[in-house]
């Protein structure tokens, strides 16, 4: 394994160790950490807004195809620029105009067809097709039946009649209201869990990188010695930490000798 | 005993972090394997592509990046093995801009284990910005959206896109999302209006939100963060040999997922339990 | 003028996107293929846009010694590296072995994927923490609440399924869980936010709402 290599291992935990040590608190290798982040992140999004789209969409179609249509993308983009000026920046109007206009379209059409007619569709469910394939309540397939197929019709009628405000809630809306309000919490519940196992999962990601269990334990060469790959990123971890707290503790000591010398 | 859980209650978060961090660690040097069964929603996800034949052509949207690799990248891995092992052809995009370095590598890996050639069996289209507008133009035209693929090929001349040029006429489109725009854009935008089938592994905070769509027919498989994938891994190497098989990822996570799971739940009941025994006489 | 142009292409191509979902003419998918390709420019062009005013915002700091700047030398160092690497690196950026060199793919593989992974696994143990801290069982709701989501958790992981007797009974509830109420509610929630959208397209297409073309 090269040197280059190895250094990319060694800072990618740096990196890793950096970021956690805010769980213990703010300190200037994590805001070290986090403006590279910044900085990195932007400048892959700019390279690939390149590759994947000046280039194929404008720069070439217009030098090399001479395409002529596409010299209305470069002037909109050129006013769209002209944001970053004081005195023209009124010209960018244009060009948001377009895209806020070309956007709203294609969400208005895509929420009502996908989200209003689908969804409305689905939710009248056929209770005879559901008897006849689950019968009333079925267990071996979660639940499934005409049970629940009239809990779901009602639920979502009790939801929707929670979120009308147009005329003050009497009593038997108040009732609906209620149950509207039982549903989303069940709804707000399984959201809740499965945000869980989503965030533990990324945890699980870094932890394996950082004990090596992410990538073959191949033997590596380091030097003369030959090592498994796993002990040695294991190693790798144990010393950056012991690294990265004592470059903490010594930089929030300088800080506070520094504020009281102040 | 109040007393301790009150003190515990109030205790500083950073030990809760601790826990936390030996909840994930421990399981993972101290392995165990549980078995766990398939969901309808993943097994219809498997069976679908599974009864897919030589030749045809699934277009995969791999919107996902670094901050999501452990939930999707396991599904998607599994996925390229599922669709080259039937000689499905594969043309792949992206929405996400920092995607291209992550799953370009993996599709040319994965395509190189069976033998498949870039450009008549597979293709990377690269990245396109525009979000639902890109999407749309997806829907109108795959060769239009993506002139040239990454390797600065005329799309249009590629063996592996002949009779494909709308998004229509892929057999499937699965779309590996961590966010947006992922899968709610595409199901939107262009599921309903071309009919497209469609299907989904989405990361777990996101799965909740898309089983009305699989509910009402718009996606007919949805894999939901690593549980998902983990399902997903069962089905496809079911048949595999164990020393044949590739590092299953998802498979691995469960069982730390499993005891941090446990120790959420333990959190959730200390903290309930200290605040119902402290609150007698105090009215809400 | 200043105003109304603006409000006028709005209307316009608002009008022609909305028919693109609805008209299947060669001709006018043609016209609305086109007007894609020019929102798909005009859309990373605004990323651009942000480039460049981040760097109006962070180098003046840099220059004059101001508050943090040395937090943002190192973002702006780091951007213009990645770029000098990207654009030197070109269309073979993304290739395998780029990353034995010092190259784009390696500052991809060895700085950006531990950093942004590692931000998001921050928040698994803020989730722990906020679950510990702040989330009481108060009233019906809030119980209830918490009850499904410690149902969703348990059952969703081995060690809930494999509980003896009781445990298909825990994943089967579990997915009713899933299938019914929660259904009930996001299908609640989307119809309610699809009308929202179709109110606020046909404003922003109609010219009643021109909070997008800023002030006078």
């Amino acid at each position: 394994m090269d040197l280059l290599t190895i250094t990319g291992i060694w800072i990618s935990i740096f990196l890793t160790l950096a970021i956690l040590s805010f769980l213990y608190d703010d300190n200037p290798i994590y805001k070290f950490a986090e403006h590279l982040f910044m900085g990195v992140g932007i400048g892959i999004g700019t390279i690939e807004i390149y590759y994947g789209v000046f280039q194929p969409k404008l720069l070439r179609p217009l030098l090399e195809e001479h395409r002529l249509l596409s010299l209305f993308p470069l002037l909109l983009l050129v006013l769209l620029f002209a944001k970053v000026t004081r005195k023209h920046q009124d010209w960018a109007r244009i060009p948001i105009a377009f895209i806020v206009a070309a956007f709203a379209g294609v969400k208005l059409t895509g929420e009502a067809n996908g989200r209003l007619v689908e969804q409305v569709r689905a939710s009248m469910p056929d209770l005879q097709t559901l008897y006849e394939t689950n019968g009333w309540w079925d267990w071996d397939n979660g639940g499934a039946g005409v049970i629940s197929g009239l809990v779901l019709v009602l639920g979502l009628c009790a939801c929707l009649l929670h979120f009308y405000f147009s005329t003050p809630h009497n009593k038997p809306m108040r009732a609906i209201s209620r149950i509207g309000i039982l549903t989303l919490m069940l709804s707000f519940g399984a959201s809740f869990g499965f945000t869980v196992m989503g965030r533990i999962s990324l945890a699980i990601g870094r932890a394996e990188a950082l004990l090596g269990l992410d990538q073959p334990n191949s033997l590596i060469k380091l030097g003369s010695m030959e090592v498994h790959r796993m002990t040695a990123t294991r190693w790798t971890t144990v010393g950056t930490m012991l690294l990265v707290i004592l470059s903490i503790a010594w930089l929030k000591r300088r800080a506070a000798n520094s504020a009281e010398a102040d | 005993m109040l007393d301790l859980l009150l003190r515990f209650q109030a205790m500083d978060r950073r030990w809760v972090f601790l826990g936390m961090a030996i909840s994930i660690v421990v399981p993972m040097l101290l392995p165990f394997n549980l078995p766990f069964k398939v969901d309808g929603r993943v097994q219809d996800l498997y069976d679908r592509v599974e009864a897919l034949e030589a030749g045809d052509a699934v277009y995969i949207s791999a919107d996902f990046d670094p901050g999501s690799r452990p939930e999707l990248e396991p599904f998607f891995r599994t996925h390229l093995h599922h669709l080259f092992r039937k000689d499905v052809r594969v043309v792949m995009g992206t929405l996400w801009p920092t995607a291209p370095p992550l799953v370009k590598p993996i599709l040319e890996e994965i395509a190189g284990e069976y033998d498949k050639e870039y450009g008549r069996d597979w293709t990377f289209l690269g990245y396109i910005d525009g979000r639902e507008l890109a999407i749309k133009s997806l829907g109108q035209s795959v060769r239009k959206t993506y002139p040239l693929d990454d390797r600065g090929n005329k799309t249009a001349d590629l063996p592996v896109m002949l009779g494909l040029d709308a998004i229509r006429d892929f057999d499937i489109l699965t779309s590996v999302s961590a966010g947006f725009p992922g899968t709610q854009a595409y199901v939107l935008q262009i599921q309903g209006q071309y009919n497209l089938e469609m299907a989904s592994a989405c990361t777990a905070v996101s799965a909740p939100d898309y089983i009305p769509y699989y509910q009402s027919g718009q996606l007919f498989g949805l894999s939901g963060g690593m549980p998902g994938s983990a399902q997903y891994e069962k089905l496809v190497y079911a048949d595999t040999p164990e020393e044949n098989r590739p590092r299953l990822a998802a498979t691995s996570g469960m069982n730390v997922l499993s005891v941090g799971h446990m120790y959420i739940i333990v959190l959730l009941f200390l903290g309930n339990l200290a605040f119902f025994l402290t609150r007698g006489g105090k009215e809400d | 003028m200043k105003r109304t142009l603006p409000i006028l292409i709005t209307f316009v191509i608002g009008v022609i996107m909305v028919g693109e979902f609805f008209i299947p003419h060669w001709r006018y998918r043609a016209l609305t293929g086109e007007l894609l390709e020019w929102g798909i420019i005009l859309t990373a062009g605004a990323f651009i846009l942000g480039l460049v005013n981040l760097i109006q915002v962070h180098l003046p700091t840099v220059v004059e010694r101001g508050t943090d700047w040395g937090y943002k030398a190192v973002l702006l160092v780091s951007l213009a590296v990645t770029l000098a690497m990207g654009f030197s690196n070109g269309k073979q950026r993304l290739d395998s072995g780029m990353e034995v060199s010092f190259s784009y793919k390696w500052i991809f593989d060895y700085v950006y994927v531990p950093l942004s992974a590692t931000m998001f696994a921050l928040l698994a143990f803020y989730i722990a923490s906020a679950g510990f801290r702040a989330f009481r069982a108060r009233n019906a709701e809030a119980t209830l609440l918490l009850v499904a989501a410690a149902l969703v958790m348990f059952a969703s992981v081995p060690i809930g399924e494999g509980v003896p007797v009781i445990g298909e009974y825990l994943v089967a509830l579990k997915d009713w869980t899933l299938d019914v109420p929660n259904n009930a509610a996001r299908r609640a929630i989307f119809i309610g936010a699809a009308l929202g959208a179709i109110s606020t397209g046909l404003r922003v297409i109609l010219g009643l709402e021109r909070s997008h073309l800023g002030g006078d």
